[in-house]
């Protein structure tokens, strides 16, 4: 598509808002409406940048926005909370309301991920992009099933091919993934421990 | 799927392998590759007594052992010798260190995994905002995962919107007889439509699930041709085989 022609596509978009808009006064108070809205999308969530074009503000105002109501529901005045596992923004409960759902709704099924699948999701979540190969050589199992099971669970992704001979597909993990172990970003992943061969160990022998 | 034995709870031939070290007390930074080599076999034979099948990556990892524990026996070859050779040994070592960092970091996100999972949200409010004339400017093919991630979000929600109750009918339905039904209930049909409409006609589970039988047979043969959107919703047209 040349520059000219995504100019075009930018103002029909533009063109389309206003026509929706037309009728809309901006409230005073927007922070209602994005949390409104918060609560329209439920579990789907929404990324700031298709608030900020719904609510036609900056992405920074409405990241501002989405902080603010952040701020608001950390407080222990309300049963939920507004979190952006990645940069997804959603409203969940507090962890405190569980028991009382328990009771309310019946015994809620666990969530279960099997050992198996801890370990090859936390590979592919630090090493990213990675291949099955590279999986299995860390793991010493086969990873076909599990990377099969794990993509129809949508917490990984195919991102390409790498360069490597017979161009091996690359994995990385999802959004549902980072929502799944409440991460933000992938660097809030706790840091791999290190082993170090400790030295005073020899003295044992002496 | 499938059962664990108490005594093969193993994620592979590493795990089993960090297992022995921790038991017999070796020190992984000097490994003893002889009481390692030898507990890695006594406990695939206690594997073998038991009648269970040893997966044969465990059987790769012991080559590794006894190729170790063989080549100690002969003099070096020359290349053994050079700067870059790197020890079987160092190499298994390297790869236990890895593999337990993996292993332990794991269960620290397995926590975080089990906190999220108490914290629940509610459904995307939906119903008044469908879409359906903007369907024939977005066509995209779904491969069929999308279309059972889609299917387990139709299926979560209306088990949402139905009340609890329990009843048990024995009803006989074919995907067969379904496609037959489905066939004529799309004569009436606008050209767009969605899942939702399809199953308005049945009232339980066992009718959701032939009718998705129904339309993968239709769609696998290109009588039906399927459209994910953003929100998961399944939409349905006339494919290429429609007569």
């Amino acid at each position: 598509m040349n520059e000219e022609e995504m100019m075009e596509e930018k103002t029909e978009i533009e063109e389309v808002s206003d026509t929706h808009r037309e009728e809309v006064k901006q409230p005073d108070n927007m922070e209602a409406i994005v949390e409104g809205l918060l609560y329209v999308v439920g579990e789907d969530g929404v990324k700031a940048e298709q608030l900020a074009l719904a609510i036609d503000k900056s992405l920074e105002d409405t990241k501002i926005i989405l902080e603010n109501i952040q701020h608001k529901y950390a407080s222990e005045l309300y049963g939920i909370e507004l979190v952006g596992y990645g940069s997804v923004y959603k409203f969940i409960t507090k962890k405190d309301v569980f028991p009382y759902a328990q009771i309310l709704l019946g015994t809620a099924k666990p969530g279960t991920l099997s050992q198996a699948a801890l370990e090859t999701l936390a590979i592919i979540a630090y090493k990213q992009p990675i291949t099955r190969i590279e999986i299995e050589e860390l793991r010493g199992v086969s990873a076909e099933v599990m990377l099969r099971k794990l993509q129809a669970r949508n917490l990984i992704k195919e991102a390409g091919r790498s360069e490597a001979p017979g161009r091996p597909i690359l994995y990385e993990v999802t959004e549902e993934f980072m929502d799944s172990f409440k991460l933000y970003t992938l660097n809030e992943l706790p840091d791999l421990p290190e082993y170090k061969q400790e030295e005073e160990n020899e003295n044992l022998f002496e | 799927m499938g059962f664990e034995v108490e005594t093969l709870k193993f994620e592979g031939p590493l795990d089993l392998m960090l297992h022995l070290i921790h038991e017999q007390q070796l020190d992984i930074f000097d490994l003893d590759m002889e009481v390692l080599t030898d507990q890695y076999i006594a406990y695939l034979h206690a594997m073998e007594d038991l009648q269970l099948e040893v997966e044969s990556e465990y059987l790769v990892e012991l080559t590794t052992l006894i190729e170790y524990k063989s080549k100690k026996l002969l003099p070096k070859r020359g290349d053994e010798l050079e700067d870059d050779y790197e020890d079987p040994k160092d190499r298994l070592v390297r790869r236990l260190l890895e593999y337990q960092k993996y292993k332990e970091v794991s269960a620290a996100l397995y926590d975080s995994f089990v906190e999220r999972q108490d914290q629940l949200s509610k459904p995307l409010s939906l119903d008044r905002f469908v879409k359906e004339g903007d369907l024939d400017s977005q066509k995209v093919e779904g491969d069929p995962y999308d279309l059972l991630k889609a299917m387990n979000k139709v299926l979560r929600r209306l088990q949402l919107s139905r009340p609890l109750d329990i009843k048990i009918t024995q009803k006989e339905l074919s995907p067969e007889e379904r496609i037959l039904q489905i066939k004529a209930r799309m004569k009436d049909l606008p050209e767009t439509f969605s899942f939702e409409t399809l199953i308005e006609d049945c009232d339980d589970l066992h009718e959701y699930v032939i009718t998705f039988m129904a339309i993968l047979d239709m769609a696998k043969d290109h009588y039906l041709a399927f459209t994910i959107d953003d929100n998961e919703n399944i939409w349905f047209t006339r494919g290429t085989n429609h007569e």
